[in-house]
């Protein structure tokens, strides 16, 4: 009996918030976050961190701009011990280095590439990368300001800001989160057969809207 | 009939190597099967050396005085088993033999700690009044084994002089080294690498073959001028495999080349044997520790010892406290409860969304929201206008404030020579980036950008 792998997505994709988007990203594949300053973009990497770090997965985090706090990451639910800071100066070359030795050495379930307005990713180091991960169990990740196109990521979220939530009224009393919105903008199974969890182009334009509590 | 000769000594081996390997020397001289069962006690195989050394007596005052003559103060005893002849050197008068036969009658008086029982098993025991050996051997073997299981009977066949454990023969460490010497100088670093990876890939051989790991490899190449240039690297996790050594080693050698003609070269490990674990089959995939001292090492040689690392949180309330600790995956159980950590707050608190939309997050989930740090933290411009920010302008972004909550002052650290103050704000510019302003009473800072 054949299974129609493409068109079964997986279980729980279509649950809601986070758990729903986590399902999406496909392991051995590379996908891509990216949205503007302040779209919750950064929000999302560390919730899907906190993630895989609370089930013990370890994670590869290549910092392009030394921007992580890892305050935050606590506070976001982050076991710090399970991951892996490399800190790249705002070097796009040594980030690319980098994630490219991370990607290469198995066993961590996610390797995040957070390249943010550090500049455009170079086409061949997407297509490095994409190759680089094929075949393993990591979940790649890069994060950038921008879509760049001609990616080979199989999977693009985008983050779009919506409102600031503030506490109190006339006058504000403190900076209460940031609702924002997640939607696919590209979903693109392997040309090989594998367990995509989306079929080509399925999910296409489906939207979450999050709200990240400060 | 076994006899077994235990000499202790009074001076402190652990981390006096000297001396521990002069009495390994003198044990050695007199029996090929020597015990070093540490913390200054050594056994030896005393059996058949009547006919080398003469009587018990006159072998064990020859050990002494071997020993003395290595100024190492000991005191020896000859017995049966281990444990009597354990006894004989430590209750004894220096030198003591006990007869064949004699070992039970021996330890009776002897007290219960001769046994090293862990501090559990010596307070019952001693709960149920007994002090010494032979009160121990008396006892019912079944009733103990009830109460203390195979523990309880395996102490009690010491207690009575029967030890099955036969001796663990000490042998040296092997010397895991590999030399060449080079027919013609070697004058640019490649050859030089390819020659050591060739040793190094003979040595991790032989350690496989021996079933050991190395902890660290150093090297030594000898130039052309008579001088020496050495080397060492230590991986963070023992390994034997040639192509991990190989890569450290050339990574180590670009980082710090031979300065000259090198016309021989030594390679050597230090070996260490490995436990062997068991992986679990439940827990998550973790990196190969081979592959992970390789793969950091590289990133070491890429971005610096400095900027690699677990994120760790400094105790104290300081902004951006942070430190690298050392990265070593664990494999901790999952938490049951996937939620963060912090208080689950704001979700619920707010109306709800006017865009409605599917997908929302369920109200006890409370994802964080993120704050990007800007490392040092941007210099800027603020323009206040009834003492609250209107416009800001730095390098990194440039607006008009649309929005603002503060200052939220924090300060600490008063008591020492770096105390530290500042009043922060959470503002909204006008294209809606939300960020951070600090003002240390002197100037202000981007601190970093909520994304």
């Amino acid at each position: 009996m054949a299974i129609p792998i493409e068109s079964s997505p997986p279980p729980g994709w279509e649950r809601e918030g986070i758990d729903g988007l986590l399902g999406l990203f496909p392991p051995g594949r590379l996908s891509e976050i990216v949205g503007p300053r302040s779209s919750g973009a950064s929000s999302l990497l560390l919730a899907l961190i906190a993630r895989i770090t609370t089930s013990g997965g370890q994670v590869a985090f290549v910092d392009g701009m030394d921007a992580l706090d890892p305050a935050s990451a606590a506070a976001g639910g982050v076991d710090l011990s399970m991951v892996l800071w490399v800190k790249c100066g705002s070097r796009l070359r040594v980030a690319l280095s980098a994630a490219d030795l991370l990607v290469r050495c198995p066993g961590f379930a996610m390797v995040v590439l957070d390249l943010d307005e550090l500049g455009p990713m170079p086409a061949s180091a997407h297509l490095r990368l994409q190759r680089a991960v094929e075949g393993g169990d990591t979940i790649l990740i890069t994060r950038s300001a921008r879509h760049r196109e001609g990616s080979p990521a199989s999977l693009v979220l985008a983050t779009r800001r919506l409102a600031p939530r503030w506490m109190g009224l006339r006058p504000l009393t403190r900076l209460a989160g940031l609702r924002s919105e997640v939607s696919i903008l590209r979903s693109r199974p392997s040309q090989i057969l594998t367990l995509s969890p989306l079929g080509r182009g399925q999910g296409e334009g489906k939207a979450w809207t999050l709200d990240w509590t400060l | 009939m076994t006899r077994i000769a235990c000499l202790i000594t009074m001076n402190e081996l652990v981390g006096n190597e000297p001396a521990r390997s002069a009495l390994l020397q003198v044990a050695l001289a007199h029996s090929p099967r020597v015990e070093d069962a540490g913390a200054g006690r050594i056994y030896l195989d005393a059996s058949g050396l009547e006919r080398l050394f003469g009587d018990e007596p006159r072998l064990a005052a020859r050990l002494r005085d071997a020993a003395a003559a290595a100024r190492v103060e000991i005191r020896v005893g000859i017995a049966e088993s281990r444990i009597a002849a354990l006894a004989a050197a430590r209750l004894g008068p220096g030198v003591l033999v006990v007869e064949p036969g004699g070992d039970a009658a021996w330890l009776a008086p002897a007290p219960l700690s001769l046994l090293d029982l862990p501090e559990e098993m010596a307070t019952r025991l001693s709960r149920w009044g007994l002090r010494t050996l032979g009160e121990l051997a008396a006892l019912p073997t079944a009733g103990l084994f009830e109460r203390l299981g195979g523990d309880g009977v395996r102490l009690q066949r010491l207690a009575r002089g029967e030890d099955p454990r036969p001796l663990v023969s000490w042998r040296p460490v092997p010397l895991f080294e590999e030399s060449a010497a080079c027919e013609w100088g070697l004058e640019t670093l490649e050859p030089v690498v390819e020659r050591l990876r060739d040793l190094a890939a003979r040595v991790c051989a032989r350690l496989g073959a021996a079933g050991l790991a190395a902890d660290s490899f150093e090297w030594t190449c000898r130039l052309g001028d008579g001088r020496v240039h050495d080397g060492a690297l230590a991986p963070a996790v023992p390994i034997t495999d040639a192509e991990s050594v190989g890569g450290l080693l050339r990574l180590a050698l670009e980082a710090r080349p031979p300065r000259g003609v090198v016309e021989a070269l030594t390679f050597r490990a230090r070996p260490v044997r490995l436990a062997p674990t068991q992986e679990s089959l439940t827990d998550r995939s973790r990196p190969a520790p081979r592959l992970l001292t390789a793969t950091l090492n590289r990133l070491v040689a890429l971005v610096g010892a400095d900027a690699i690392g677990a994120p760790a949180l400094l105790d104290t309330h300081r902004p951006d406290a942070i430190a690298l600790a050392d990265y070593s995956p664990s494999n901790p159980p999952p938490r049951r409860d996937s939620r963060p950590p912090t208080p689950a707050k704001g979700v619920s608190q707010h109306p709800p969304s006017p865009l409605g939309g599917e997908g929302r997050v369920r109200g006890d989930e409370a994802p964080a929201l993120a704050l990007r740090r800007l490392r040092p933290p941007a210099p800027a411009s603020v323009t206040l206008a009834s003492g609250r920010p209107v416009a800001v302008r730095s390098g990194r972004l440039t607006g008009r404030i649309v929005a603002g909550v503060g200052p939220w002052r924090v300060s600490g650290e008063w008591w020492s020579p770096r105390p530290w103050l500042q009043d922060e704000w959470d503002v909204e510019l006008a294209d809606g980036t939300l960020c951070r302003l600090a003002h240390d009473g002197s100037a202000w800072r981007l601190e970093g950008i909520y994304d």
